[in-house]
């Protein structure tokens, strides 16, 4: 077991030089005089500017091989280079961004892995009865919406029509307490910070301004789970180990929930891994959406500002996730699933 | 001719090859009669289970709204009893309706129609939902495939302990204890209680659905094709333990199965099932050397004999097995059938009784058709 993660864990190099050659390589498509852009806020300051004397301080010029090598080297220093979109070292904005969009995504992953592991087996337990029908239907409208069109629509209607959950991630004033020198950061998670710090009112702001995000990425990945959860409910349902239990004289209750469901988690299991990264991803847009500060949102800013060591910085991280995330999943599913061995 | 079936008989005493040589190291090589001299068993004329008018209509939907446009009737009208410590094989092709008809004694699968009524200490409870969980630690079943018949995620004790914990063993001492005792009886050690499934072979599987199906000391055990997933080495095994079980504990089995050889040498008696009817029914060796029914002929003439010089007809069943969702009129078997007469697609053959000590036979013909058993051509010849 430790072997197999120590191993798993060596690929973890491997994955990010790749991702990063990956990055350059499209970078390579820009200018020097593209690249340059970053550098510069205002037209004001690209008329006054001397873009050769910036393409030389910032050694734009240089050879791909190069400039990748002295990139890879202050990697290994930890220092992944300036953000300008973000005004601040890229190390720094992961650190600040990253806890944002973990709130975001454990907040999502609760209610879509029970209510859509609930709500499969429901439809698989009443099979073809109307209640399925019209879950199928609602799944089949949440995984066919774009991300962007129905969190515009949730954004227009809770916020535009009801006034009730207002993007972004705190309001002013919450903002301020949270800024302050009495407010402890423990974790960067403003909800379990509030709870830490004691702060209700910070505690219902922060959870106010989750809830348009979360309906938004939960609804498309609900569907997900629970057409999956049905389906493998129903294949199981159709194994000769189920009509065992019925004859062993169980209760139908004790039979589902003991014999079809746990089985039936187990493809369940390495989908809801997938999901975690395709909600990582999905955040890039929810984010940009909602104006929801978090590492999604960093990443489109920085990607529309041609900040490529930011884009570079959390490319790379993201890789890091996908890696670690997966390893995860295959050191569960050995839990869930007694047949699997990790060697 | 008496020649040829001379040797058609010893051909046959080679068929079952492994299985055979397994058995009679136990029995000698006749056809056991296991109900008539099986001490502790009771009364040989207490019936057990009976079955009446047991129909199970499985509908096909269709159309835009999924309404039932036809029925394929997998088992349409089977009547029979199976007596206390005898073993009732039931015999059919694939697509029959055996497994069906043993599924619906279970109540696994609802029942279209029927009565079963079981005998629990003298006394006959009509098995239907609401009388069926108390009757699971009566009836039990072996299911065909040992590779799917157990959860993949539980440990081998909890496999078998689960009937009880199901049926109020509170104690997990006592469960487990049981489950030793179990584990034992079907020949493995206590040293698998906490392996899971996929680390056992076919046979050892198998067993381990025989100590769960033995768990609740059933006297009813419905065996639907226990063997006929397992090689043919395991299988002695499996047949021979079978056959002790049944001797010690006083079993009761329903033994459906496919292989004819088998079957010949677990029954008492056996039950030949075509298209969803019983079409013959008989001690074994009445029906193996003087059956009454052309499809259980044809059946017979099927098993093969393993002598290459061996020249005999075989009677060669021309088409399918017609579809149960549009039966033929008449006779079920008269499209196939080498001896149908113009009443055999008018008027349905019931089954009656011919000959004598409760040979069944549904054929218009029955009592007057030379049939070939497996020992050769029927009594109405020779007699």
């Amino acid at each position: 077991m430790v072997n197999y993660i120590i191993r798993r864990l060596l690929l973890l190099p491997l994955v990010i030089f790749g991702v990063t050659i990956m990055i350059f390589g499209l970078m390579q498509l820009l200018s020097p005089y593209q690249l340059v852009s970053t550098y510069i806020r205002s037209p004001e300051e690209l008329r006054n500017q001397d873009l050769d004397a910036l393409v030389k301080k910032y050694h734009l010029d240089d050879p791909f091989y190069i400039r990748y090598g002295r990139w890879l080297n202050n990697l290994a220093h930890g220092n992944l280079g300036w953000s300008e979109s973000a005004n601040m070292t890229v190390n720094e904005a992961i650190a600040s961004r990253f806890p944002a969009t973990l709130e975001l995504v454990l907040f999502a992953v609760i209610p879509v892995v029970f209510g859509g592991i609930l709500l499969g087996s429901f439809c698989a337990v009443h099979h073809n009865d109307p209640y399925d029908h019209a879950a199928r239907i609602f799944a089949i409208v949440g995984w066919s919406l774009p991300d962007f069109v129905f969190g515009l629509i949730v954004l227009m209607f809770f916020y535009g029509v009801l006034g009730w959950f207002p993007p972004g991630r705190l309001s002013t004033w919450a903002d301020q307490i949270v800024m302050s020198k009495a407010f402890i950061r423990y974790t960067g998670m403003n909800t379990v910070d509030a709870i830490l710090n004691g702060n209700w009112a910070v505690f219902w702001d922060a959870i106010r301004h989750l809830i348009a995000p979360t309906i938004t990425l939960a609804y498309l990945w609900w569907a997900f789970i629970m057409r999956i959860t049905r389906s493998s409910m129903l294949d199981v349902f159709n194994k000769d180990y189920v009509t065992t239990a019925r004859a062993k004289g169980l209760p139908e209750s004790v039979v589902i929930k003991k014999h079809v469901r746990r089985n039936a988690l187990i493809p369940v299991a390495t989908v809801a891994g997938l999901m975690v990264l395709g909600l990582l991803g999905g955040v890039v847009i929810i984010e940009s959406v909602f104006d929801y500060k978090g590492i999604g949102l960093l990443t489109a800013t920085a990607a529309q500002q041609l900040d490529y060591p930011t884009v570079l910085g959390t490319t790379m991280f993201y890789g890091m996730l996908l890696v670690i995330i997966n390893l995860v999943v295959d050191i569960l599913y050995a839990f869930i699933d007694p047949r699997v061995r990790l060697e | 001719m008496p020649d040829m079936h001379m040797r058609r008989n010893e051909g046959r005493k080679m068929a079952t090859g492994a299985t055979e040589a397994a058995i009679e190291l136990r029995s000698t090589g006749e056809s056991r009669n296991r109900s008539r001299g099986n001490p502790g068993t009771g009364d040989k004329e207490e019936v057990l289970l009976e079955v009446r008018g047991l129909k199970k209509y499985f509908p096909i939907l269709g159309g835009l709204f999924r309404r039932p446009v036809g029925y394929a009737r997998a088992v349409d009208g089977v009547d029979f009893y199976i007596r206390r410590g005898e073993t009732l094989g039931l015999v059919g092709e694939s697509g029959s309706g055996k497994t069906t008809a043993g599924m619906c004694i279970l109540h696994l699968i609802e029942p279209t129609a029927g009565k079963i009524r079981f005998n629990r200490d003298g006394e006959f409870i009509e098995v239907n939902s609401r009388t069926v969980r108390s009757l699971r630690r009566s009836m039990q079943i072996i299911f065909q495939d040992p590779y799917s018949s157990l959860d993949p995620r539980m440990m081998v004790q909890d496999i078998i302990a689960e009937p009880l914990e199901a049926q109020g063993v509170r104690s997990r001492r006592e469960r487990y204890e049981r489950v030793e005792e179990l584990l034992n009886a079907v020949g493995m050690s206590s040293q698998h209680m906490r392996r899971f499934p996929h680390e056992f072979s076919g046979g050892q599987r198998q067993r381990i659905g025989i100590a769960r199906a033995l768990a609740l000391n059933p006297s009813l055990i419905v065996c639907d094709e226990p063997v006929s997933a397992l090689d043919v080495s395991v299988q002695a095994q499996v047949l021979n333990l079978l056959d002790d079980l049944q001797e010690r504990f006083g079993l009761t089995y329903l033994f459906i199965a496919h292989d004819l050889s088998v079957v010949q040498h677990v029954s008492d008696r056996v039950a030949v099932m075509y298209l969803g009817k019983i079409v013959e029914i008989a001690d074994v060796e009445e029906l193996f050397n003087n059956p009454r029914h052309p499809y259980t002929e044809a059946l017979f003439s099927a098993i093969p004999v393993p002598d290459p010089d061996f020249q005999y007809k075989q009677i060669i069943l021309e088409g399918d097995v017609p579809s149960p969702i549009d039966p033929p009129p008449g006779c079920n078997f008269h499209p196939r059938c080498r001896y149908a007469r113009a009443i055999c697609s008018k008027e349905e053959p019931v089954l009656r009784e011919v000959g004598g000590d409760g040979h069944l036979a549904a054929c218009h013909f029955a009592d007057d058709l030379v049939l070939m058993g497996v020992w050769g051509p029927g009594i109405a010849q020779t007699g």
